[in-house]
């Protein structure tokens, strides 16, 4: 294991994200040799997924704003005389404004940790049955990362603590019976869990009986395993760039794919859903029989607009929303089309602009359900990992816990020719990728981010109830006044893979104008309820309440121009961070645009040879082999022209 | 082979550390080579046999590391919708016995809960360079309520057994999967897959 790392490399890539991924792959399977490294310990960057142990030392991580300065074997005497470095950054500052609430009941006394948790010092204790160990717990090793968690909560919510710790109390009265049932949901889940389809229905839960179990702390981080939390929150549009590039490259057979089930909107205090395919307009209960053949008209109509230029020339100087007034369109209709559909807001978009997000939803509608989106089971997390396995498989080399302190550039060609590593190896490459997060103040001196609001949420039930619970939902609350921006609300039920059994993960997103908690706590007042206000056992309580919630800001480092970056040798190419859009074609893009700078001409994922294909014939495989390794020879000189004839981004001094 | 041509299909993933002899196992069973030098492996996804087992097709997709364990990357997706597990380790080298727990909190944190474990001791035509004893490897596999197998790739000594065995658990275990659940398909993703090459999908 204690391998070296090879000296030579045609691409080196730093960070895993996925545009990071996406060219990685593209220039293994181009037959370049690739190193991959992140220096943190999972896949993803800021575009991963957790446990929800794995969220904890991840928010503990940016809470104690610890300065991990482990100092490493000096680089600066490795530069030479004909060179420079430029250093990169050790912390991460890409999340800031880190607050979590848990609002579930919490058996502090009790020793609790993730069933199966991977701890780097965990004493490696596995009970026999590998399903029983699942379900039991361990040794309390992390128990103090839980405490500083849940110690920090009393101080976040000063209003409710007093009310709290009386639950608490009152909950750990109570705790042996409960534990029973628990025990036995886990038994009975671990028979049920994996046949969740939506045919399928599941037997009563707890999402029925919220009042009779209820969810405590201690089970969700005992079930912590079946959370995979994602930084990012975003679908794929099933016309996408993301799916056509899954679908063309095959990666698309390291995933597995669920549809959004259904589009809502909130309105008047209501949550209610939006009907968009042409059978939802036709069995919606809500829409009067004139509703539907408006709707049904103008949807049609959208399809196809730019066959009828007659129809909106003459609104092409106002927004969306004016356009729509002018439509034979009830102020409901309009609502849905606008936030529902386009997915805009009032002033956001001009009418061509609302036009073509329409037409895109609707193009996208039924290629595989009733809604244009897809969400990867596991987790958006998983993607970029896809991609690294293609990489992989191609030949490039994986290294997570890696991290590259500076890039050695010579001073005559302006050219990167290495990076110099944790241990002081120093590794020669022809093209370097870096992301971002990984560049120094110095070098981001004059960049301007934007940031991008997050929250995450554990509920108990889905925000709109209906018969079936595994429902996937997404709904675009409109920002309240001027100047604020609207809110994707994304809900997960556990048959995505994301959450435990009995709960819902809600991702919630906007642009910033402030703080996280700022920007998205007054959305999350108007659909949820703290679990702590609904203590009266026989009212109805009509919202979700919230277990478990957690705010932070995220760097949007999208759309910046190479410009803004200080002394970037020209083989140096920046990956931006995740964007705050909702469908990845930003990611794909970026990804295409910066691989053909490094391979000209290249086709962008080609089609792996079929495995089956290469197994009948054994001489297939080593043709295929030699005929890859000529390539990197034949591209290794193209770029450097290419790259200053063909970027506009190249003038930079 | 059309793909309708067999009544079972299954997911089998090889993990373990670097230099077990993985790729060797894999590629003995499929090809019936033992492939003198590494590295050969690049472009290859997965490797398939079918099999018969008392009169069914049964098609084994066999996956490997891709050489992701090298440096410990193995990215999680990787175990996802895993029918088996073969844990690899070199009965001539202690270190990949001492590792064998940390594959298996890895395991147990990505893999379904459902899916089946198999221990394999490689490289026993290097007997008397052996460092772990087949005492000790039981105990362990024991312990751990996951069977046993020490092979050759190189001899091909219990490379079909090992294969095949596993082939004749899986369908049991899919039969009674079916007859508990009434449901045709066995594993945790039931989710679709995008391409029309839905390879995880048993008929």
């Amino acid at each position: 294991m204690a391998d070296n790392l090879p000296s030579e490399f045609d691409v080196i890539v730093i960070g895993t994200g996925l545009p990071e991924s996406i060219i990685a792959a593209a220039c293994s399977r181009s037959g370049l040799r690739v190193l991959h490294v992140d220096s943190r310990n999972y896949y993803g960057g800021n575009w991963a997924s957790f446990s929800f142990s794995g969220i904890l030392s991840w928010l503990k991580e940016y809470q104690e704003n610890s300065d991990i300065v482990n100092e490493s074997p000096t680089w600066q005497e490795q530069i030479l005389e004909n060179e420079e470095a430029i250093a990169l950054s050790r912390k991460d500052k890409t999340i800031q404004h880190v607050e979590v609430f848990c609002y579930a009941s919490q058996d502090l006394h009790e020793d609790v940790e993730e069933a199966g948790a991977l701890q780097k010092n965990h004493a490696s204790v596995i009970s026999g049955n590998p399903t029983e160990a699942a379900h039991s717990a361990y040794q309390p090793s992390e128990d103090e990362s839980l405490c500083t968690v849940s110690c920090e909560m009393p101080t976040e919510q000063t209003p409710s603590s007093d009310q709290e710790t009386a639950l608490e109390i009152n909950d750990v009265e109570v705790t042996g019976e409960k534990e029973k049932r628990y025990d036995d949901k886990t038994h009975a889940k671990s028979a049920s869990e994996e046949e969740t389809s939506e045919n399928v229905p599941i037997a009563e839960d707890t999402v029925l009986q919220p009042k009779k179990n209820r969810i405590t702390y201690s089970q969700i981080i005992k079930e912590g395993r079946r959370f995979n939390i994602d930084l990012v929150s975003k679908l794929l549009y099933s016309r996408g760039l993301l799916i056509d590039l899954l679908i063309k490259s095959n990666v698309s057979r390291y995933a597995e794919f669920k549809n959004i089930t259904r589009i809502l909107a909130f309105r008047e205090g209501r949550v209610e859903q939006v009907p968009c395919s042409r059978a939802d307009v036709f069995n919606s209960k809500q829409l009067t029989m004139v509703e539907k053949r408006m709707l049904m008209k103008f949807l049609t109509f959208c399809m196809e607009y730019e066959k009828h230029p007659d129809e909106y020339k003459a609104y092409e100087e106002i927004t969306f929303s004016e356009y729509l007034k002018t439509q034979k369109l009830t102020p409901n209709l309009q609502y849905f089309v606008l936030h529902s559909i386009a997915m805009t807001s009032e002033t956001a978009s001009n009418t061509v602009d609302g036009l073509k997000a329409t037409k895109n939803f609707l193009h996208c509608l039924g290629r595989y359900g009733n809604t244009p989106f897809l969400f990867p089971l596991y987790g958006q997390g998983e993607l970029p990992q896809c991609f690294c396995r293609m990489c992989a498989v191609f030949g490039g080399i994986y290294c997570l816990r890696h991290s590259v302190q500076c890039l050695v550039v010579d001073k005559e060609s302006r050219k990167c020719k290495a990076i110099i590593d944790q241990f002081g190896q120093r590794i020669i490459s022809k093209h370097f990728l870096v992301e971002d997060s990984y560049f120094s103040e110095n070098t981001c001196s004059h960049v301007q981010y934007r940031q991008i609001s997050r929250s995450v949420l554990i509920t108990d039930r889905s925000v709109l109830k209906t018969d079936s619970d595994q429902q996937i939902s997404i709904l675009t609350v409109p920002g309240e006044e001027p100047g604020t921006f609207a809110v994707r609300v994304i809900e997960l039920c556990p048959s995505t893979m994301t959450c435990m059994k009995g709960t819902y993960l809600v991702h919630l997103t906007c642009t910033s104008s402030k703080t996280a908690r700022e920007d998205l706590e007054p959305v999350v007042q108007k659909l949820f309820t703290p679990y702590t206000e609904t203590e009266i056992e026989n009212e109805e309580v009509e919202k979700p309440r919230l277990l478990w919630a957690l705010y932070f800001n995220m760097r949007d480092s999208s759309d910046i121009s190479r410009n803004s970056y200080n002394d970037l040798p020209s083989n140096v190419y920046v990956c931006s961070g995740p964007d705050c859009g909702l469908g990845n074609d930003n990611a794909v893009k970026q990804a295409e645009r910066l691989f053909q700078l490094i391979c000209p001409n290249e086709d962008f994922c080609p089609p792996p040879p079929n495995p089956e294909d290469i197994i009948i014939d054994g001489d297939s495989l080593q043709s295929e082999t030699s005929e890859f390794s000529v390539i990197p020879e034949a591209n290794s000189e193209t770029p450097k022209e290419s790259t200053s004839l063909g970027n506009p981004e190249e003038t930079s001094q | 082979m059309s793909m309708e041509d067999y009544d079972f299909l299954f997911k089998i993933v090889l993990i373990g550390n670097a230099g077990v002899g993985k790729t060797c196992l894999v590629r003995r069973f499929t090809q019936g080579l033992f492939p003198p030098g590494q590295g050969a492996t690049i472009g290859v996804d997965f490797m398939i046999k079918t099999v018969e087992i008392n009169g069914e097709k049964v098609k084994l997709q066999i996956w490997d590391t891709a050489g992701q364990e090298r440096f410990r990357s193995i990215t999680q997706s990787y175990y996802r919708s895993a029918n088996a597990l073969i844990l690899t380790y070199d009965i001539t080298c202690e270190e990949s016995f001492r590792c064998l727990p940390e594959w298996l909190r890895e395991i147990e944190q990505y893999a379904s809960n459902k899916v089946i474990t198999v221990l394999v001791g490689n490289k026993i035509d290097l007997a008397e360079r052996r460092e772990v004893s087949q005492q000790r490897a039981e105990e362990f596999s024991e312990a751990q309520d996951m069977y046993y197998l020490e092979t050759s790739a190189k001899e091909s000594d219990n490379v079909e057994k090992l294969f095949l065995d596993l082939a004749c658990r899986l369908i049991s275990e899919a039969r009674q999967n079916t007859l508990v659940n009434n449901v045709s398909s066995p594993l945790p993703g039931e989710g679709k897959s995008i391409s029309y090459l839905t390879c995880c999908n048993f008929n």
